[in-house]
């Protein structure tokens, strides 16, 4: 079975290595694939030097667009798993062969690491963790499905997930919005318990004043894909 | 209105009518995004060889001023064209980052063949 980690990348100079070194010596039987977003830092000069697996976006795309990439790399590479892994030291690779097995094990199309089943590791802000509870509270409404931790940046799918995102893959904030869209086209979700670092280096994308805009954002794009109809 | 002020208003036009036909020849515009400018600018003719008309039409909507119905015409043809920029836009934005991804997983084969 080929599986691929796609490492969406911009300026993670700091990490980058780190994060290799991490799958490299924890995710033994995967591919991983760095997906540089037109990082300003020295993260292009750094994988060139270490001759790591890297692709270069001539321009600044954003995660979703960045992460896409990786999925359309992998469909066209037959992969039958792919799972995005931040570039920033927040994850543990030691996770990724346990969700391959379990995902074969329990049938998932999409299975999701999160932070909120054991409560264990880092578990963000008291508000950051209210805007989670949130949005796993509209996606049961919406769907019927509880999902605890929809923000999670650590998601793995299978070939027929990745041909759905390949084809259609949300902008910006993509994670809650895709977990519906995965749900909408009736596939299977499944979660895990992870255990998460806080940042080791580089700086969140979502600030204060952005924060505001990424709820918005978020919710309307959840609303109008769970009007989306699909076959 | 005067007759002079519809004669010099008609030259305007038929000016702005002109020069969009000349840039649209020598290709800087895209038919397409300037049909909704087209529409506006035959309503303006239509209307400033017909005053009359203006008032009938602000009459049935019931606005008192002829003059607001002006306003109210230019607001909302603005806000056509504006729509449509969003539209084109929106399509733009998607068509490169398209673009964006296939000239990285181009460059990604061509790097592997060397």
């Amino acid at each position: 079975m080929k599986k691929l980690i796609i490492i969406p990348a911009y300026n993670e100079g700091e990490c980058i290595e780190r994060t290799i070194q991490d799958i490299e010596k924890h995710a033994q039987g995967f591919d991983y694939l760095i997906v540089n977003d037109c990082s300003t830092d020295n993260t292009r000069e750094i994988c060139e030097k270490n001759c790591f697996n890297l692709m270069n976006l001539p321009i600044n795309l954003g995660i979703g667009g960045a992460v896409q990439t990786g999925y359309r790399y992998a469909w066209e590479h037959g992969y039958d798993m792919a799972v995005q892994f931040d570039g920033d030291g927040q994850h543990d690779a030691s996770f990724l062969p346990r969700m391959s097995e379990a995902m074969v094990k329990e049938g998932a199309d999409m299975l999701i690491g999160s932070r909120f089943i054991e409560r264990e590791g880092f578990q963000s802000s008291f508000i950051r963790r209210v805007g989670i509870t949130y949005f796993t509270g509209l996606i049961r409404v919406l769907t019927g499905k509880t999902i605890t931790d929809p923000t999670s940046g650590l998601r793995m799918i299978n070939r027929s997930v990745l041909e759905i995102f390949a084809k259609d893959y949300p902008k910006d904030y993509p994670e809650p919005e895709s977990v519906v869209a995965v749900l909408r086209n009736k596939k299977r979700v499944k979660e895990i318990p992870v255990v998460m670092r806080e940042r080791q280096g580089g700086s969140s994308s979502i600030g204060n004043v952005k924060s505001v805009y990424y709820m918005v954002k978020v919710t309307l794009a959840i609303l109008v894909e769970s009007l989306r109809r699909y076959k | 209105m005067s007759l002079r002020l519809q004669i010099i208003l008609l030259a305007m036009l038929f000016c702005v009518l002109a020069g969009m036909v000349t840039q649209i020849k020598r290709k800087k515009l895209e038919l397409k995004y300037t049909l909704s400018w087209f529409v506006l600018i035959i309503v303006l003719i239509v209307l400033t060889c017909f005053p009359r008309l203006l008032i009938v039409i602000a009459e049935f909507l019931g606005i008192a001023a002829p003059v607001n119905m002006i306003f109210f015409l230019g607001f909302c043809f603005s806000l056509v064209i504006i729509y449509t920029l969003t539209v084109a836009i929106s399509k733009m934005s998607d068509n490169i980052r398209s673009l964006t991804q296939k000239i990285a997983l181009l460059e990604k084969e061509e790097e592997k063949h060397e």
